[in-house]
């Protein structure tokens, strides 16, 4: 154990040919095709100095600029008057040193120092910025992440124009080190939070964790449950609103998305667009995403519960349309459901996988086996497409991905549950979801935060105020400054 | 231990579930169920008028011919066990749940055994407390099957458009099984029967459009059907029936009653041998005043009953809404005319029946201390009969629509 320790803190030797041998040794030149070490004299002090690096990571053209050419060329008194490139750190231990190298630097030795420097001319390939394609809106910034940190965390910083904004690094990973970039607003964000964040991430014990995706699984609380407790988004906007709030941010490369924690059940509801909208336009999207909320989840079921449980409830011409469309159907009504809801899945699941050029005849196919055909050879009623359709369609108004899951799932459970003692076993399976959910917690806070439990916030749940009359950071977050917006307090002064 | 408690649970759920399934299509739903007398005493016939839910289906694979209902007869001691009964030759459940009307026919309904039948509908879960009573003049059975309307067929909403419509003009009282209850149960006042009959037997016109019991409407084409008037029931027996516009006047004056419109005919105080044409509609709940000498075990009963008219046609063409004389002519004349024949109401039902249609016992029960007092105070035999009662009509608006004038005949045929 120990004899391991001082094993990884060796650092490098004075004399170069040494060094040279633990490079080569270290990231197996010559079989590792794109790590390249370039032996020079320098012309400032006629030393002879290697740099080391991954061909594939870095800007070759800046290489030659800023560092082979002034070397060769110029003459001064230390490396610093020397290499023109923006940024050097001085580096004594190999790890360090695989690190800088691993994450697209240039690392120059010259002999005769015990010691490297790491110059930034690192270059990942990335896609560029797009739209926005998952949280599409009509009004708002259009632009989303893209796969490399600093885009994104330019797109936030863009947005945040204040020092306090802080961009902190932790390296998460055994072998493959990445950085997990965290943002926030130092003089607001509440410090325990932080340190919780800190501990999760450094207690991961795994070898690699290569984006955000798989990171939102290695640190949430609850694996297993059915609702998500981290917020995925892919909206630079939507990051900057929260971390205004005082929530932290999440990012890594290679993801064209961030995390955003700790998150309330609110937050997989609402949608950016909500707060772009003028106030009635925004809470009227609002009340219709709570109407499709409660169609999605509860249609089936109740059309389950409702028709073979408590006909009495029914109006008489819904009824008898509902009776004569079943006469020459064969199976029992919660079979003729959840065929259609798993048929509905699946051209959903089959609309997603299928390649571009063929989305179309998803759409046909679809429609028509599954609407009209089954109508006709009386497989299933044409009251159930309606039904299924309803469910299906408001299934997209909830547009969290990992919320729409949980809506999917809750509706095969509730329309299961329907199927026990109608009404009275769907109100229990409701709520048993509903104390499960209210029982979850999110890094410390409740999940229907500010609902229940109530903390001083905007109240920002099933409608929002008037932007002017939002006057406070959410309470369940324990800020460090509360209040957001100092307009009332003003009036009252003057 | 968990995989043994979890597969438990399932077994558990498995074996109680889909306990009260029913698939919609495995039952027949009943609209109408009637009830008659046989020759035996506690034997009832029993008919039930099933809907059948393929009649006015655009589905595809229907055939266009289906008959709307299906009508059968069975003979038992009880509404359910009857339900039962008619199974041996019905192929799916019978289900009374969404039962619009019990139809009864007048003969049980003036026998004793009525109450009897009555009891089983209020036991079950199955019969709705909202169900309408009717009584009708034939058999019940009779009633059903000669009722074919022709506009619409499907007998759900024949009944809905029917009971709705009748009672928004005020001809029929509401007549629910729960109210029946209430009323009976009570041990006061008189509830009202929905009156209808098939048989016709139209009476000589005098005038007023409201002065018939149902069948004596006279009319030509449609339904054979009649619902007009009411059934009087005194302590769960068929006493006697009321005409349309007795009915009429019973459903003004009990605040109960959610009527507050209703279209009446009366005479032109001018040219009597014409009617005006109203629409008359409470602006609010009749304020009933009773004070009670509990010394004396007497009561004194003040209404008044604030409403408006609107005037729809004047067929005499006598120019009421520009005459200042002749508008308080037709004011005092329509009051006067609702003010008789409440008046003469009153009489009769403090004569005849000796207790009131217009559920009045609810004033006086806050006059004494607890029931027994109430019971020995006796609303039916000697509070109401001897009861003065004073009702008093307040016209508070005339409308006269959207033409202040008629038509000026002398100069159109000059």
């Amino acid at each position: 154990m120990l004899k391991k320790k001082t094993q990884t803190k060796e650092s490098l030797n004075t004399k170069l040919l040494i060094n040279l041998d633990i490079l080569k040794e270290r990231f197996s030149f010559g079989l590792n095709n794109d790590f390249s070490i370039r032996l020079i004299t320098a012309k400032f002090n006629k030393h002879e100095l290697c740099l080391a690096y991954y061909a594939s990571l870095v800007n070759s053209d800046k290489i030659e600029q800023t560092i082979i050419q002034p070397l060769l060329e110029q003459g001064g008194d230390s490396l610093f008057d020397v290499v023109t490139a923006e940024s050097i750190t001085k580096i004594k231990e190999l790890e360090e040193l695989d690190d800088h190298i691993n994450n697209g630097k240039v690392v120059l030795i010259i002999d005769g120092e015990s010691f490297g420097h790491s110059i930034d001319v690192a270059q990942f390939q990335h896609r560029d910025i797009s739209q926005s394609e998952n949280e599409s809106v009509v009004r708002g910034p259009k632009e989303s992440f893209t796969e490399s940190l600093h885009v994104n965390i330019s797109l936030i910083r863009k947005q945040i124009r204040n020092r306090e904004l802080i961009t902190e690094v932790q390296k998460v990973g055994k072998r493959s080190k990445q950085d997990v970039q965290l943002m926030y607003l130092n003089s607001i964000v509440n410090d325990q939070l932080l340190d919780e964040i800190r501990s999760k991430l450094t207690q991961l014990d795994v070898d690699n964790v290569q984006n955000i995706e798989l990171l939102e699984q290695f640190i949430e609380e609850r694996p297993y449950s059915i609702f998500p407790t981290i917020l995925y988004t892919e909206r630079p906007d939507n990051a900057a609103t929260y971390i205004d709030k005082g929530h932290v941010v999440l990012l890594m490369d290679s993801s064209a998305a961030c995390l955003i924690l700790p998150i309330t059940f609110w937050a997989f509801i609402h949608n950016a667009e909500d707060r772009y909208a003028r106030f009635l336009y925004g809470n009227f999207t609002r009340l219709i995403r709570f109407i499709a909320l409660f169609f999605t989840s509860m249609i089936s079921a109740l059309y389950v519960a409702l028709s073979n449980f408590h006909s009495e409830m029914i109006p008489p011409d819904l009824l008898f349309a509902v009776t004569a469309a079943r006469e020459r159907v064969p199976f029992p009504l919660i079979i003729e459901v959840l065929i259609m809801e798993i048929a509905f899945e699946l051209i959903r699941e089959a609309g997603i996988r299928i390649p571009n050029p063929l989305g179309p005849t998803i759409g046909i196919v679809g429609a028509l086996i599954l609407g009209q055909a089954a109508v006709e050879a009386n497989i299933i009623s044409p009251i159930i497409v309606i039904v299924s359709a309803l469910s299906g369609l408001t299934s997209f108004a909830i547009s969290d991905p990992s919320f729409n899951f949980t809506v999917r799932i809750t509706r095969f459970i509730f329309i299961i549950s329907a199927g026990f003692f109608g009404m009275f076993s769907l109100m229990i399976a409701f709520t048993l979801w509903f104390m499960y959910g209210a029982s979850l917690k999110s890094f410390g806070v409740p999940y229907f935060a500010p609902l229940s439990p109530t903390y001083k916030s905007n109240s920002d749940t099933y409608f929002r105020k008037a932007i002017k009359k939002e006057k406070w950071r959410p309470g369940y977050l324990l800020p460090k400054d509360l209040q957001s917006s100092r307009t009332f307090e003003r009036g009252k002064t003057k | 231990m968990k995989t043994i408690s979890l597969s438990g649970l399932l077994i558990l759920f498995i074996l109680i579930g889909c306990e009260d399934m029913v698939e919609v299509d495995r039952q027949s739903y009943v609209i109408a169920v009637g009830i008659d007398v046989t020759d035996q005493d506690g034997i009832y016939a029993f008919t039930y008028q099933i809907a059948n839910p393929e009649a006015g289906s655009t589905l595809a694979g229907i055939g266009a011919e289906q008959t709307p209902d299906e009508t059968i007869t069975v003979v038992g001691t009880d509404i359910m066990t009857a339900t039962n009964t008619a199974n041996s030759f019905v192929t799916k459940q019978i289900i009374l749940d969404q039962t619009r009307v019990l139809i009864v026919s007048e003969a049980l309904a003036r026998s004793d055994q009525f109450l009897r039948v009555m009891q089983s509908a209020a036991r079950t879960t199955e019969i709705r407390r909202s169900i309408q009573i009717i009584v009708s003049k034939e058999d019940a059975s009779d009633f059903i099957n000669n009722n074919l309307p022709v506009l619409e067929q499907r007998p759900h909403k024949y009944y809905q458009y029917m009971l709705s419509r009748a009672k928004e003009t005020g001809i029929i009282p509401d007549a629910d099984l729960h109210r029946f209850f209430q009323i009976t149960e009570g041990d006061a006042d008189l509830f009202l029967g929905i009156y209808a009959t098939t048989t016709y037997d139209p009476k000589e016109l005098d005038g007023s459009e409201d002065e018939f019991i149902a069948g004596q409407v006279p009319k030509e084409g449609g339904n054979a059907t009649q619902f007009m008037g009411s059934a009087v029931f005194k302590e769960g027996i068929m006493i006697d029936r009321l005409t349309g516009e007795e009915t009429r006047i019973c459903n003004i004056l009990d605040k109960t009653m959610n009527i507050n419109e209703l279209l009446a005919n009366y005479p032109d105080p001018l040219a009597p041998e014409y009617q005006v044409a109203t629409d008359v509609f409470l602006t609010d709940n009749p304020k009933v005043n009773l004070s009670y000498d509990s010394e004396t075990n007497h009561a004194t009963i003040d209404v008044t009953v604030p409403f408006e008219v609107k005037v729809l046609a004047i067929p005499s063409l006598i120019h009421y809404s520009q005459n200042e004389n002749f508008k308080r002519t037709l004011r005092d004349a329509i009051e006067q005319y609702i003010t008789d024949a409440t008046d003469e109401l009153i009489k009769k039902s403090q004569e005849a029946y000796r207790s009131d249609p217009f559920y009045w016992s609810i004033y006086i029960r806050r006059h004494f201390k607890d029931i027994p007092a109430y019971e020995e105070g006796d609303w039916h035999k000697n509070i109401y009969p001897n009861a003065d009662i004073t009702v008093n009509y307040q016209l508070k608006r005339l409308h006269f629509g959207k033409m202040l004038d008629d038509t000026k005949l002398d100069e159109v045929r000059d």
